[in-house]
Protein backbone atom coordinates (compact mmCIF):
# COMPACT_ATOMS: atom_id res chain seq x y z
CA UNK A 1 0.00 0.00 0.00
CA UNK A 2 1.25 3.67 -1.08
CA UNK A 3 2.36 5.14 2.41
CA UNK A 4 1.36 8.62 1.08
CA UNK A 5 -1.55 8.66 3.52
CA UNK A 6 -0.99 10.95 6.67
CA UNK A 7 0.22 9.05 9.67
CA UNK A 8 -2.23 9.21 12.67
CA UNK A 9 -1.98 12.45 14.27
CA UNK A 10 -4.98 12.91 16.95
CA UNK A 11 -5.61 9.58 17.16
CA UNK A 12 -9.36 8.59 18.24
CA UNK A 13 -11.45 10.59 19.85
CA UNK A 14 -15.23 10.09 22.10
CA UNK A 15 -16.97 12.71 24.08
CA UNK A 16 -20.15 12.00 26.09
CA UNK A 17 -20.85 8.90 23.81
CA UNK A 18 -24.15 7.52 24.20
CA UNK A 19 -26.20 4.64 22.89
CA UNK A 20 -29.52 2.93 23.93
CA UNK A 21 -31.36 0.16 22.74
CA UNK A 22 -35.08 1.29 23.14
CA UNK A 23 -35.58 2.76 27.00
CA UNK A 24 -32.45 0.60 27.55
CA UNK A 25 -29.13 2.83 27.66
CA UNK A 26 -25.93 0.71 27.06
CA UNK A 27 -23.73 3.69 26.85
CA UNK A 28 -24.15 6.36 29.06
CA UNK A 29 -21.83 9.27 28.52
CA UNK A 30 -18.08 7.33 27.23
CA UNK A 31 -15.28 9.71 27.16
CA UNK A 32 -11.99 7.63 26.12
CA UNK A 33 -9.02 9.06 23.64
CA UNK A 34 -6.82 6.69 22.27
CA UNK A 35 -3.33 8.80 21.07
CA UNK A 36 -1.21 7.43 17.86
CA UNK A 37 1.28 4.93 19.33
CA UNK A 38 -0.57 4.04 22.30
CA UNK A 39 -2.17 0.69 23.20
CA UNK A 40 -5.90 1.05 25.31
CA UNK A 41 -7.46 -1.69 26.67
CA UNK A 42 -11.03 -2.04 27.45
CA UNK A 43 -12.55 -4.13 30.15
CA UNK A 44 -15.36 -4.53 31.71
CA UNK A 45 -17.59 -7.58 32.57
CA UNK A 46 -20.44 -8.70 30.19
CA UNK A 47 -22.98 -6.59 29.53
CA UNK A 48 -20.59 -3.30 30.31
CA UNK A 49 -21.20 -1.90 26.96
CA UNK A 50 -18.16 -3.19 25.66
CA UNK A 51 -19.26 -4.46 21.89
CA UNK A 52 -21.79 -1.48 21.73
CA UNK A 53 -18.99 0.67 22.27
CA UNK A 54 -16.80 -1.07 19.73
CA UNK A 55 -19.59 -1.15 17.26
CA UNK A 56 -20.05 2.70 17.88
CA UNK A 57 -16.53 3.31 16.45
CA UNK A 58 -16.37 1.41 13.86
CA UNK A 59 -19.55 2.76 12.80
CA UNK A 60 -21.83 -0.15 12.74
CA UNK A 61 -24.11 1.17 15.51
CA UNK A 62 -25.06 4.98 15.28
CA UNK A 63 -24.71 6.50 18.92
CA UNK A 64 -28.23 8.49 20.42
CA UNK A 65 -25.60 11.64 21.47
CA UNK A 66 -21.87 12.70 21.61
CA UNK A 67 -18.98 12.51 19.21
CA UNK A 68 -16.52 10.07 17.59
CA UNK A 69 -13.73 11.52 15.44
CA UNK A 70 -10.78 9.62 14.46
CA UNK A 71 -7.75 11.74 13.37
CA UNK A 72 -10.25 15.05 13.72
CA UNK A 73 -12.57 12.80 10.67
CA UNK A 74 -16.44 11.38 11.68
CA UNK A 75 -15.83 7.53 12.20
CA UNK A 76 -17.33 6.51 9.23
CA UNK A 77 -15.52 8.45 6.73
CA UNK A 78 -13.92 6.38 4.17
CA UNK A 79 -10.87 8.32 4.71
CA UNK A 80 -10.77 7.08 7.92
CA UNK A 81 -11.65 3.21 6.99
CA UNK A 82 -8.83 3.28 4.56
CA UNK A 83 -6.86 3.38 7.50
CA UNK A 84 -8.76 1.26 9.96
CA UNK A 85 -8.10 -2.15 10.98
CA UNK A 86 -10.66 -4.32 13.05
CA UNK A 87 -9.66 -8.14 14.26
CA UNK A 88 -13.22 -9.59 15.15
CA UNK A 89 -13.92 -11.92 17.90
CA UNK A 90 -14.80 -14.71 15.63
CA UNK A 91 -14.09 -14.80 12.16
CA UNK A 92 -17.22 -15.17 9.71
CA UNK A 93 -16.68 -15.52 6.06
CA UNK A 94 -17.90 -17.46 3.20
CA UNK A 95 -16.02 -20.97 4.36
CA UNK A 96 -15.27 -22.22 0.56
CA UNK A 97 -13.07 -19.64 0.30
CA UNK A 98 -9.25 -20.43 0.85
CA UNK A 99 -7.19 -18.19 3.05
CA UNK A 100 -5.21 -17.03 0.50
CA UNK A 101 -8.49 -16.08 -1.26
CA UNK A 102 -10.42 -14.45 1.62
CA UNK A 103 -7.15 -12.19 2.43
CA UNK A 104 -6.37 -11.22 -1.70
CA UNK A 105 -10.40 -10.26 -1.35
CA UNK A 106 -10.52 -8.10 1.88
CA UNK A 107 -6.65 -6.56 0.20
CA UNK A 108 -8.38 -5.48 -2.29
CA UNK A 109 -11.38 -3.76 -0.63
CA UNK A 110 -8.77 -1.60 1.20
CA UNK A 111 -7.01 -1.04 -1.86
CA UNK A 112 -3.89 -2.75 -1.11
CA UNK A 113 -1.34 -2.07 -3.83
CA UNK A 114 0.91 -4.71 -5.04
CA UNK A 115 -1.59 -7.55 -3.46
CA UNK A 116 0.17 -10.73 -4.31
CA UNK A 117 3.30 -9.72 -2.39
CA UNK A 118 1.62 -8.60 0.44
CA UNK A 119 -0.83 -11.30 1.04
CA UNK A 120 1.31 -13.49 0.81
CA UNK A 121 4.09 -12.07 3.02
CA UNK A 122 0.94 -11.46 5.80
CA UNK A 123 0.51 -15.01 5.52
CA UNK A 124 3.80 -16.07 6.36
CA UNK A 125 4.25 -13.35 9.06
CA UNK A 126 1.61 -15.01 10.69
CA UNK A 127 2.64 -18.33 10.15
CA UNK A 128 -0.48 -19.39 8.12
CA UNK A 129 1.61 -19.94 5.05
CA UNK A 130 0.74 -23.16 4.46
CA UNK A 131 -2.69 -23.17 4.97
CA UNK A 132 -2.97 -20.51 2.52
CA UNK A 133 -4.40 -22.70 -0.19
CA UNK A 134 -6.90 -24.41 2.77
CA UNK A 135 -10.42 -23.31 2.82
CA UNK A 136 -11.20 -21.62 5.71
CA UNK A 137 -14.14 -24.00 6.44
CA UNK A 138 -10.63 -26.35 7.51
CA UNK A 139 -9.15 -23.67 9.31
CA UNK A 140 -9.15 -23.97 12.86
CA UNK A 141 -10.59 -21.26 15.70
CA UNK A 142 -6.89 -20.10 16.32
CA UNK A 143 -6.00 -20.02 12.29
CA UNK A 144 -9.18 -18.18 11.40
CA UNK A 145 -7.83 -15.79 14.25
CA UNK A 146 -4.60 -15.52 12.92
CA UNK A 147 -5.86 -14.83 9.16
CA UNK A 148 -8.10 -12.19 11.15
CA UNK A 149 -5.31 -10.21 11.94
CA UNK A 150 -4.07 -10.70 8.67
CA UNK A 151 -7.07 -8.93 7.06
CA UNK A 152 -6.65 -6.16 9.65
CA UNK A 153 -3.16 -5.10 9.04
CA UNK A 154 -2.95 -6.20 5.20
CA UNK A 155 -2.93 -2.24 4.63
CA UNK A 156 -0.73 -0.77 7.90
CA UNK A 157 -3.98 0.81 9.58
CA UNK A 158 -3.29 3.79 11.92
CA UNK A 159 -6.22 3.12 13.99
CA UNK A 160 -6.23 -0.57 15.15
CA UNK A 161 -9.35 -2.14 16.47
CA UNK A 162 -9.02 -5.90 18.36
CA UNK A 163 -12.18 -7.73 19.62
CA UNK A 164 -10.16 -10.51 22.01
CA UNK A 165 -7.70 -11.07 19.50
CA UNK A 166 -6.36 -14.01 21.37
CA UNK A 167 -8.88 -16.15 21.75
CA UNK A 168 -8.44 -19.81 20.63
CA UNK A 169 -4.66 -18.98 19.97
CA UNK A 170 -2.20 -21.07 20.99
CA UNK A 171 1.08 -19.77 23.48
CA UNK A 172 3.10 -19.07 20.45
CA UNK A 173 -0.11 -17.16 18.36
CA UNK A 174 -0.40 -15.10 21.78
CA UNK A 175 3.21 -14.17 21.72
CA UNK A 176 2.88 -13.66 18.21
CA UNK A 177 -0.46 -11.13 18.76
CA UNK A 178 1.87 -9.52 21.25
CA UNK A 179 4.63 -8.65 19.38
CA UNK A 180 1.97 -7.66 16.08
CA UNK A 181 0.81 -4.88 18.32
CA UNK A 182 4.13 -3.62 19.54
CA UNK A 183 4.67 -3.54 16.16
CA UNK A 184 2.00 -1.23 15.89
CA UNK A 185 2.43 0.90 18.74
CA UNK A 186 6.06 1.36 17.27
CA UNK A 187 4.90 2.20 14.07
CA UNK A 188 2.79 4.87 15.57
CA UNK A 189 -0.92 3.25 15.41
CA UNK A 190 -3.58 3.80 18.11
CA UNK A 191 -5.10 0.49 19.30
CA UNK A 192 -7.89 -0.05 21.33
CA UNK A 193 -8.24 -3.60 22.78
CA UNK A 194 -11.01 -5.15 24.40
CA UNK A 195 -10.47 -8.05 25.94
CA UNK A 196 -11.15 -10.25 28.74
CA UNK A 197 -8.11 -11.49 29.49
CA UNK A 198 -6.65 -9.12 32.55
CA UNK A 199 -2.86 -10.72 32.30
CA UNK A 200 -2.74 -9.99 28.24
CA UNK A 201 -3.97 -6.36 28.89
CA UNK A 202 -1.82 -5.94 31.25
CA UNK A 203 1.29 -6.73 29.09
CA UNK A 204 0.34 -4.74 25.88
CA UNK A 205 -1.77 -1.64 27.28
CA UNK A 206 -0.19 1.31 28.14
CA UNK A 207 -3.85 2.57 29.92
CA UNK A 208 -6.63 0.83 30.72
CA UNK A 209 -10.56 1.82 30.74
CA UNK A 210 -12.60 -0.26 33.09
CA UNK A 211 -16.10 -0.04 31.52
CA UNK A 212 -19.40 -0.96 34.05
CA UNK A 213 -23.06 -0.44 33.73
CA UNK A 214 -22.54 1.83 30.03
CA UNK A 215 -19.95 4.59 32.01
CA UNK A 216 -16.08 4.48 32.42
CA UNK A 217 -15.66 3.05 35.54
CA UNK A 218 -11.94 3.73 36.36
CA UNK A 219 -9.16 4.85 33.94
CA UNK A 220 -5.61 3.46 34.71
CA UNK A 221 -2.46 4.32 33.70
CA UNK A 222 -0.07 0.75 33.51
CA UNK A 223 3.20 2.50 31.73
CA UNK A 224 4.21 5.57 29.83
CA UNK A 225 6.33 5.94 26.88
CA UNK A 226 8.90 8.31 28.10
CA UNK A 227 8.51 7.12 32.15
CA UNK A 228 9.00 4.20 34.45
CA UNK A 229 7.30 3.27 37.44
CA UNK A 230 8.80 1.16 39.91
CA UNK A 231 7.48 -0.03 43.52
CA UNK A 232 10.01 0.14 46.34
CA UNK A 233 8.81 -2.74 49.37
CA UNK A 234 9.99 -1.64 52.47
CA UNK A 235 10.26 -3.27 56.15
CA UNK A 236 8.03 -1.82 58.37
CA UNK A 237 9.18 1.58 60.82
CA UNK A 238 10.06 3.52 57.82
CA UNK A 239 9.65 7.56 57.83
CA UNK A 240 6.29 7.79 55.74
CA UNK A 241 6.56 11.68 55.49
CA UNK A 242 10.15 11.77 54.08
CA UNK A 243 9.45 8.79 51.39
CA UNK A 244 6.01 10.27 50.30
CA UNK A 245 8.63 13.23 49.88
CA UNK A 246 11.46 11.81 47.98
CA UNK A 247 8.92 9.26 45.78
CA UNK A 248 6.38 12.39 45.16
CA UNK A 249 3.68 9.72 46.92
CA UNK A 250 2.43 8.10 49.95
CA UNK A 251 3.70 4.69 51.16
CA UNK A 252 0.36 2.46 50.85
CA UNK A 253 1.50 -0.77 53.55
CA UNK A 254 4.90 -1.09 53.14
CA UNK A 255 5.06 -0.32 49.17
CA UNK A 256 5.70 3.28 47.57
CA UNK A 257 5.00 3.61 43.82
CA UNK A 258 7.57 6.13 41.54
CA UNK A 259 7.98 7.50 38.69
CA UNK A 260 11.33 8.32 37.11
CA UNK A 261 12.83 8.87 33.48
CA UNK A 262 15.77 6.84 33.95
CA UNK A 263 17.04 4.22 35.20
CA UNK A 264 19.78 6.02 36.91
CA UNK A 265 17.08 7.83 38.69
CA UNK A 266 15.84 4.46 40.38
CA UNK A 267 18.93 3.80 41.77
CA UNK A 268 19.23 7.21 42.83
CA UNK A 269 15.79 7.46 44.39
CA UNK A 270 16.86 4.02 46.11
CA UNK A 271 19.64 5.21 47.75
CA UNK A 272 17.85 8.57 48.66
CA UNK A 273 14.81 6.57 50.50
CA UNK A 274 17.90 4.16 52.32
CA UNK A 275 19.16 7.42 53.71
CA UNK A 276 16.11 7.99 55.71
CA UNK A 277 16.37 4.51 58.00
CA UNK A 278 14.41 2.51 55.49
CA UNK A 279 14.92 -1.13 54.96
CA UNK A 280 14.50 -1.33 51.55
CA UNK A 281 13.89 -4.97 50.35
CA UNK A 282 12.71 -5.00 46.86
CA UNK A 283 12.53 -2.83 43.65
CA UNK A 284 10.70 -3.38 40.50
CA UNK A 285 9.08 -1.72 37.72
CA UNK A 286 5.64 -1.67 38.74
CA UNK A 287 2.76 -3.04 37.16
CA UNK A 288 -1.09 -2.60 38.17
CA UNK A 289 -2.75 -5.51 39.33
CA UNK A 290 -5.80 -5.31 36.90
CA UNK A 291 -7.36 -8.34 38.65
CA UNK A 292 -7.63 -6.52 41.84
CA UNK A 293 -9.16 -2.86 40.23
CA UNK A 294 -11.12 -5.34 38.27
CA UNK A 295 -12.53 -6.56 40.89
CA UNK A 296 -12.67 -3.21 42.73
CA UNK A 297 -14.98 -1.87 39.74
CA UNK A 298 -16.83 -4.36 38.25
CA UNK B 1 -19.20 0.49 -8.70
CA UNK B 2 -16.52 -1.97 -7.23
CA UNK B 3 -14.58 -4.34 -9.07
CA UNK B 4 -13.77 -6.22 -6.08
CA UNK B 5 -17.14 -6.76 -4.77
CA UNK B 6 -18.13 -8.20 -8.18
CA UNK B 7 -15.61 -9.82 -8.60
CA UNK B 8 -15.55 -11.83 -5.61
CA UNK B 9 -19.38 -12.20 -5.47
CA UNK B 10 -19.86 -13.96 -9.18
CA UNK B 11 -16.45 -15.88 -7.63
CA UNK B 12 -18.64 -17.06 -4.67
CA UNK B 13 -21.49 -18.20 -7.07
CA UNK B 14 -19.69 -19.73 -9.90
CA UNK B 15 -17.35 -21.94 -7.22
CA UNK B 16 -19.77 -23.84 -5.49
CA UNK B 17 -21.01 -27.48 -7.24
CA UNK B 18 -24.92 -26.67 -6.67
CA UNK B 19 -24.41 -23.65 -8.91
CA UNK B 20 -22.67 -25.81 -11.92
CA UNK B 21 -25.14 -28.67 -11.07
CA UNK B 22 -28.31 -26.46 -11.79
CA UNK B 23 -26.76 -25.07 -14.48
CA UNK B 24 -26.19 -28.49 -15.77
CA UNK B 25 -29.45 -29.19 -15.41
CA UNK B 26 -30.20 -25.89 -17.67
CA UNK B 27 -28.10 -27.01 -19.82
CA UNK B 28 -30.17 -30.77 -20.42
CA UNK B 29 -33.82 -28.91 -20.40
CA UNK B 30 -32.68 -26.49 -22.94
CA UNK B 31 -31.07 -28.78 -25.20
CA UNK B 32 -33.71 -31.05 -25.05
CA UNK B 33 -36.43 -29.18 -24.79
CA UNK B 34 -35.59 -27.80 -28.21
CA UNK B 35 -37.19 -30.28 -29.95
CA UNK B 36 -40.41 -29.03 -29.18
CA UNK B 37 -41.78 -26.02 -31.42
CA UNK B 38 -42.03 -23.52 -29.01
CA UNK B 39 -38.72 -21.83 -28.11
CA UNK B 40 -37.86 -21.16 -24.44
CA UNK B 41 -39.95 -23.48 -22.31
CA UNK B 42 -38.65 -23.94 -19.45
CA UNK B 43 -35.09 -22.39 -19.10
CA UNK B 44 -36.59 -18.67 -18.40
CA UNK B 45 -38.56 -20.32 -15.31
CA UNK B 46 -35.57 -21.88 -13.97
CA UNK B 47 -32.93 -18.69 -14.10
CA UNK B 48 -36.09 -17.07 -12.42
CA UNK B 49 -35.83 -19.81 -9.59
CA UNK B 50 -32.21 -19.44 -9.59
CA UNK B 51 -32.68 -15.62 -9.20
CA UNK B 52 -34.40 -16.27 -6.17
CA UNK B 53 -31.61 -18.90 -4.75
CA UNK B 54 -28.64 -16.55 -5.24
CA UNK B 55 -30.27 -13.17 -5.02
CA UNK B 56 -31.68 -13.90 -1.71
CA UNK B 57 -27.98 -14.58 -0.15
CA UNK B 58 -26.72 -11.27 -1.42
CA UNK B 59 -26.80 -9.16 2.15
CA UNK B 60 -29.20 -10.85 4.28
CA UNK B 61 -27.26 -14.01 5.21
CA UNK B 62 -23.89 -11.46 4.92
CA UNK B 63 -25.84 -9.05 7.69
CA UNK B 64 -26.42 -12.16 9.97
CA UNK B 65 -23.12 -14.16 9.71
CA UNK B 66 -21.10 -11.01 10.77
CA UNK B 67 -18.69 -10.94 7.19
CA UNK B 68 -20.74 -7.73 6.33
CA UNK B 69 -19.65 -5.87 9.77
CA UNK B 70 -16.18 -7.09 8.63
CA UNK B 71 -16.80 -5.88 5.23
CA UNK B 72 -17.46 -2.55 6.30
CA UNK B 73 -14.78 -1.55 8.29
CA UNK B 74 -13.05 -1.58 4.56
CA UNK B 75 -12.81 1.89 2.95
CA UNK B 76 -15.93 0.81 0.34
CA UNK B 77 -19.13 3.07 0.58
CA UNK B 78 -21.97 1.04 1.37
CA UNK B 79 -23.90 1.96 -1.19
CA UNK B 80 -21.86 0.63 -3.55
CA UNK B 81 -20.99 -1.84 -1.67
CA UNK B 82 -24.92 -3.16 -1.98
CA UNK B 83 -25.10 -2.21 -6.01
CA UNK B 84 -21.78 -4.27 -6.96
CA UNK B 85 -23.26 -7.26 -4.85
CA UNK B 86 -26.04 -6.83 -6.54
CA UNK B 87 -24.35 -6.72 -10.32
CA UNK B 88 -22.17 -9.93 -9.32
CA UNK B 89 -25.34 -12.03 -8.28
CA UNK B 90 -27.06 -10.93 -11.70
CA UNK B 91 -23.84 -11.51 -13.61
CA UNK B 92 -23.54 -14.82 -12.05
CA UNK B 93 -27.40 -15.75 -13.15
CA UNK B 94 -27.06 -14.47 -16.77
CA UNK B 95 -23.85 -16.50 -17.16
CA UNK B 96 -26.72 -18.85 -16.17
CA UNK B 97 -29.38 -17.83 -18.77
CA UNK B 98 -26.24 -17.49 -21.72
CA UNK B 99 -25.68 -21.09 -20.84
CA UNK B 100 -29.15 -22.32 -21.17
CA UNK B 101 -29.65 -19.82 -24.16
CA UNK B 102 -26.63 -21.62 -26.02
CA UNK B 103 -28.11 -24.93 -25.31
CA UNK B 104 -31.64 -23.94 -27.13
CA UNK B 105 -29.79 -22.85 -30.14
CA UNK B 106 -27.41 -25.40 -30.37
CA UNK B 107 -30.59 -27.89 -29.95
CA UNK B 108 -32.50 -26.41 -32.69
CA UNK B 109 -29.21 -26.36 -34.79
CA UNK B 110 -29.25 -30.42 -34.11
CA UNK B 111 -33.00 -31.42 -33.83
CA UNK B 112 -35.07 -28.49 -35.91
CA UNK B 113 -32.48 -27.50 -38.30
CA UNK B 114 -33.62 -23.84 -37.94
CA UNK B 115 -33.25 -21.22 -35.67
CA UNK B 116 -35.92 -18.58 -34.77
CA UNK B 117 -33.08 -15.80 -33.60
CA UNK B 118 -35.45 -13.31 -32.82
CA UNK B 119 -37.84 -14.82 -30.27
CA UNK B 120 -35.39 -16.93 -28.09
CA UNK B 121 -33.23 -13.61 -28.36
CA UNK B 122 -36.22 -11.63 -26.95
CA UNK B 123 -36.92 -14.24 -24.41
CA UNK B 124 -33.44 -14.13 -23.48
CA UNK B 125 -33.17 -10.09 -23.04
CA UNK B 126 -36.51 -10.80 -21.42
CA UNK B 127 -34.99 -13.25 -18.60
CA UNK B 128 -31.77 -10.63 -18.18
CA UNK B 129 -34.58 -7.59 -17.32
CA UNK B 130 -37.00 -9.85 -14.82
CA UNK B 131 -33.76 -11.59 -12.98
CA UNK B 132 -32.57 -8.29 -12.36
CA UNK B 133 -36.02 -7.24 -10.58
CA UNK B 134 -36.20 -10.39 -8.84
CA UNK B 135 -32.65 -9.44 -7.21
CA UNK B 136 -33.58 -5.89 -6.81
CA UNK B 137 -36.62 -6.48 -4.83
CA UNK B 138 -34.42 -9.10 -2.77
CA UNK B 139 -31.97 -7.13 -1.78
CA UNK B 140 -34.50 -4.33 -1.46
CA UNK B 141 -36.54 -6.75 1.37
CA UNK B 142 -32.81 -7.44 2.34
CA UNK B 143 -32.06 -3.80 3.30
CA UNK B 144 -34.43 -3.74 5.88
CA UNK B 145 -34.44 -7.37 7.36
CA UNK B 146 -31.85 -9.76 7.82
CA UNK B 147 -30.84 -13.66 7.00
CA UNK B 148 -33.17 -15.05 4.38
CA UNK B 149 -36.15 -13.01 5.27
CA UNK B 150 -35.90 -11.23 1.91
CA UNK B 151 -37.55 -14.72 0.05
CA UNK B 152 -39.88 -15.14 2.85
CA UNK B 153 -41.51 -11.36 2.56
CA UNK B 154 -40.78 -11.75 -1.97
CA UNK B 155 -42.92 -15.15 -1.67
CA UNK B 156 -45.51 -13.93 1.03
CA UNK B 157 -46.28 -10.88 -1.39
CA UNK B 158 -46.18 -12.89 -4.80
CA UNK B 159 -48.25 -15.41 -3.34
CA UNK B 160 -50.48 -12.87 -1.47
CA UNK B 161 -51.36 -10.37 -4.25
CA UNK B 162 -52.38 -13.37 -6.24
CA UNK B 163 -54.98 -14.73 -3.83
CA UNK B 164 -56.10 -11.17 -3.56
CA UNK B 165 -56.48 -10.72 -6.62
CA UNK B 166 -58.82 -14.19 -6.79
CA UNK B 167 -60.55 -12.90 -3.74
CA UNK B 168 -61.62 -9.50 -5.64
CA UNK B 169 -62.84 -11.79 -8.75
CA UNK B 170 -64.79 -14.11 -6.35
CA UNK B 171 -66.46 -11.56 -4.31
CA UNK B 172 -67.42 -9.42 -7.01
CA UNK B 173 -69.24 -12.58 -9.02
CA UNK B 174 -71.12 -12.97 -5.23
CA UNK B 175 -74.47 -11.15 -4.56
CA UNK B 176 -74.29 -8.60 -1.57
CA UNK B 177 -73.13 -5.33 -1.26
CA UNK B 178 -69.57 -5.68 -1.63
CA UNK B 179 -70.12 -8.16 -4.86
CA UNK B 180 -72.48 -4.74 -5.97
CA UNK B 181 -69.27 -2.12 -5.07
CA UNK B 182 -66.62 -4.39 -6.54
CA UNK B 183 -68.58 -4.89 -9.84
CA UNK B 184 -68.90 -0.96 -9.91
CA UNK B 185 -65.61 -0.19 -8.48
CA UNK B 186 -62.88 -1.70 -10.86
CA UNK B 187 -60.27 0.72 -8.90
CA UNK B 188 -59.16 -2.06 -6.65
CA UNK B 189 -58.76 -5.08 -9.27
CA UNK B 190 -56.72 -2.15 -11.07
CA UNK B 191 -54.65 -1.61 -8.29
CA UNK B 192 -53.75 -5.22 -7.61
CA UNK B 193 -53.49 -5.72 -11.07
CA UNK B 194 -50.64 -3.09 -11.42
CA UNK B 195 -49.13 -3.75 -8.57
CA UNK B 196 -48.65 -7.49 -9.83
CA UNK B 197 -47.55 -6.62 -13.06
CA UNK B 198 -44.80 -4.11 -11.61
CA UNK B 199 -43.37 -6.07 -9.30
CA UNK B 200 -44.18 -10.00 -10.38
CA UNK B 201 -44.51 -9.56 -13.84
CA UNK B 202 -45.20 -12.04 -16.99
CA UNK B 203 -42.90 -11.43 -19.69
CA UNK B 204 -44.27 -11.18 -23.13
CA UNK B 205 -43.48 -13.48 -26.28
CA UNK B 206 -41.53 -11.25 -27.99
CA UNK B 207 -39.67 -7.84 -27.40
CA UNK B 208 -41.54 -5.26 -25.67
CA UNK B 209 -39.40 -1.93 -25.35
CA UNK B 210 -42.02 -0.56 -22.95
CA UNK B 211 -41.85 -4.11 -20.73
CA UNK B 212 -38.27 -3.91 -20.68
CA UNK B 213 -38.15 -0.06 -19.29
CA UNK B 214 -41.25 -0.68 -17.11
CA UNK B 215 -39.26 -3.74 -15.31
CA UNK B 216 -35.78 -1.87 -15.50
CA UNK B 217 -37.39 1.43 -14.05
CA UNK B 218 -38.97 -0.45 -11.48
CA UNK B 219 -35.47 -2.41 -10.88
CA UNK B 220 -33.86 0.94 -10.63
CA UNK B 221 -36.16 2.41 -7.83
CA UNK B 222 -35.64 -0.56 -5.65
CA UNK B 223 -31.86 -0.83 -5.82
CA UNK B 224 -31.88 3.17 -4.81
CA UNK B 225 -34.79 2.34 -2.01
CA UNK B 226 -32.32 -0.14 -0.93
CA UNK B 227 -28.87 1.71 -0.44
CA UNK B 228 -30.82 4.37 0.60
CA UNK B 229 -32.02 2.15 3.64
CA UNK B 230 -28.80 0.09 3.74
CA UNK B 231 -26.85 3.77 4.24
CA UNK B 232 -28.04 4.34 7.54
CA UNK B 233 -28.57 0.52 9.16
CA UNK B 234 -26.92 -0.27 11.81
CA UNK B 235 -25.17 -3.30 11.80
CA UNK B 236 -24.96 -4.80 15.34
CA UNK B 237 -21.65 -6.45 15.92
CA UNK B 238 -21.57 -9.59 17.61
CA UNK B 239 -25.75 -9.11 17.50
CA UNK B 240 -26.27 -13.22 16.31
Amino acid sequence: MSRSLPRAERGVQVRALKKSFGSHAVLQGIDLDVAPGEVVGLIGPNGAGKTTLMSCLLAFLHPNAGEITIDGLPNDDLRVRRRTGFVPERMNFDRRATGYSFLRYMAGLARVGNRETKVRAMLERLGIAGAADRRLSQYSRGMLQRIGMCQALIHDPDFLFLDEPTSGLDPNGVLLVRDLIAEQKQRGAAVLLNSHQLAEVGKVCDRVFFLNRGVIGREETLRHADRIVIAITMLPGFDANAIARIAGNAPKENVVIATVETEADIAQMVREVIATGAGVIDVRKHTADLEGIFRGVA
Amino acid sequence: MNGVVVAETVRRCVTSIAYWAFVALLAIISLGLARFDRPGTAWPSLVSLLAYIIGCTAIGPEFSSGTLQLILTKPVNRSVYLVSRVAGVVSAIWIAALIAFSFELLGRVLWVGAVRLDIIGAILINTFVDTLLICALLVFFASFTRAYFNIVIYMVLMIGLGVAQGMVSMFRSMSGTLGAWLATHDIVDRILASINSNLFPDAPPRLDWHWLLMIASNAAIAIVAACFIFRRREVPYGAD
